[in-house]
């Protein structure tokens, strides 16, 4: 018994171990998983996060110009498999956690984002073009391609370029 | 003209140990109980035929939220049996990863009830103490994956989150600001009079019904049953790294706590062997195209073994998910401990096998 005693004096002498929020600030590491937040500029609109979202959180749907990606914050369990799987990190999770609101207005506790295409420089065609990021790192060691342009061309137009640019490697050494 | 000497008592379902339904029907003569009749099913949700209604990485996340206390060993063992079924092999680092998350979180589970214990006993401020010593690893949780349950540190083919050396560190603070104040309370746990005269002896589980009734984890480690998943079909990492199978031979609820508070020391001492020798390298490997199979897998979660079986396809989805968790068989010990001991002591005892009901009901 006398071994509890000098615990519980101790701890009566350390005074309370909880914090008083809301009136001061709580233990909050940076790393805790809060709401979700999209990216508008880098979201493509490819559907992984919905295809591997166990809650059903996460909608995505499709326009003629573009697509509306929208996340209920009330159905997102935090799990980060959507981070997880984004291959342009488009959509992460952020440290806040503050989630506490009035239940008439649960269903716009949402991260929407309409996110439009843009035209393809060379031939108008509309096209969501791939971030600088994820375009810098696919062409990196590729000293003629510059990724922010290519990024910026359809697929097709992409292609023809590439041939473009084998042919002229291919005839160069002919000419010389 | 015939005497009646026993009537019937219901018990539960409400908070009988945890906040986690079980129904008993006790027969009582007098304060004593003379046979338990146990009913469950009362939170089954139906997890099984969700899963099998969800791709493989979704029931990564849904397979964690079958219990609290042990999510991590679900995912955990969820991954292994998909990995094994799709014949992965994960990266080194991530074997070291997984066996970090599992031991962290072994810690906090058995300090759970180990404070629910004192709880029941009505050792008020005792329970109040663990539960604020256990806070140390739900911030380490917090800190180390973001969350404090349910830590999201698996996926297929490898871990989710890497842990940089600042993490690491941070890792090692807390343990050593967390090993003395273990002790202590171990030592509590052993001598204290007031937990003595209350749970030496008490449920007795023997030897031969343990072997009998196939019970698993700190129960049967209690009753000196040396039965633990990392040493008899090591996985993950631990093949390559030290420690003890705990065992004592009191056969009561003492020994099963004195089995889990001496584990937690066994944890914290893999906790430090894996942060020295984890190598360095990929934390995830890209996922094969899924192919049609059917695979098993078990690790020791901080309750004993969990056993999981999938069967594939060849589709994104297993045709069936299912599992066994060890409440499963050490509930069924419950009628042996229970045999002849008071009305008052069924809860103490049902909560020296740690139940887990909604592992159990999923």
């Amino acid at each position: 018994m006398a071994g509890f005693l000098k615990v519980l004096l101790r701890n009566a002498l350390q005074g309370p171990s909880t914090d008083p929020y809301p009136f001061a600030p709580t233990f909050s590491p940076k790393e805790i998983r809060g709401q979700v937040v999209v990216d508008p500029e880098k979201c493509m609109g490819c559907g992984i996060c919905d295809y591997t979202c166990v809650a059903g959180a996460i909608h995505i749907d499709k326009r003629e110009d573009g697509h509306t990606i929208t996340v209920y914050h009330n159905a997102c369990c935090r799990c980060a498999n959507c981070y997880k799987y984004c291959p342009v990190g488009a959509i992460y999770l952020t440290d806040n956690w503050h989630s506490a609101h009035d239940h008439a207005v649960q269903y716009e506790q949402i991260e929407q984002q309409v996110i439009t295409k843009e035209h393809c420089l060379n031939c108008g065609e509309p096209i969501r073009p791939i971030p600088l990021e994820l375009a810098t790192r696919l062409y990196a060691g590729k000293d003629d391609i510059d990724p922010d342009h290519v990024r910026h061309l359809c697929p097709k137009c992409r292609q023809m370029e590439d041939a473009r640019r084998l042919h002229n490697s291919l005839a160069k050494p002919e000419q010389a | 003209m015939s005497e009646t000497r026993t009537f019937s008592m219901p018990l539960g379902p409400v908070h009988v140990a945890l906040e986690e339904p079980v129904y008993f029907n006790l027969t009582v003569e007098g304060e004593t109980v003379r046979k338990v009749h146990l009913t469950s099913g009362h939170v089954h949700r139906g997890m099984e035929a969700m899963a099998m209604q969800r791709n493989f990485y979704k029931n990564a996340t849904l397979v964690e939220r079958v219990c609290s206390l042990c999510s991590n060993s679900h995912s955990f063992t969820y991954t292994n049996v998909v990995e094994n079924a799709l014949r992965m092999q994960i990266p080194a680092r991530s074997r070291y990863l997984r066996v970090m998350a599992e031991e962290i979180k072994r810690i906090a589970s058995h300090l759970f009830n180990t404070a629910i214990q004192a709880h029941i006993i009505g050792f008020g401020s005792l329970f109040m103490h663990v539960m604020e010593v256990r806070e140390i690893m739900q911030d380490v949780k917090e800190t180390l994956y973001g969350n404090r349950m349910n830590m999201a540190a698996n996926c297929i083919g490898g871990s989710k989150y890497d842990l940089p050396r600042e993490k690491m560190d941070y890792l090692a603070k807390q343990l050593d600001i967390i090993e003395p104040q273990l002790r202590e309370i171990q030592d509590i746990y052993a001598n204290d009079p007031m937990i003595r005269t209350r749970t030496y002896g008490l449920g007795l589980l023997p030897q031969k019904d343990a072997i009998a009734l196939g019970v698993v984890g700190p129960v049967a480690r209690g009753s000196g049953l040396k039965v633990d998943c990392r040493k008899d079909t090591p996985y993950a990492a631990y093949d390559e790294l030290d420690f003890d199978v705990i065992t004592r031979d009191g056969c009561c609820a003492w020994s099963r706590v004195q089995v889990r508070m001496a584990e937690c020391f066994e944890s914290i001492k893999l906790l430090r062997q894996c942060m020295e020798r984890i190598p360095e390298g990929p934390i995830v490997t890209p996922v094969p195209d899924f192919i049609a199979n059917e695979a098993v897998a078990r690790t020791e979660a901080p309750r004993g073994e969990v056993f999981y079986y999938v069967r594939t396809d060849g589709t994104d989805t297993p045709v069936r998910l299912k599992w066994r968790v060890p409440s499963y068989m050490n509930w069924e010990a419950l009628g042996v401990m229970m045999k002849d001991c008071k009305v008052a002591d069924v809860a103490l005892i049902t909560n020296s096998i740690d139940p887990c009901v909604s592992c159990t009901e999923r």
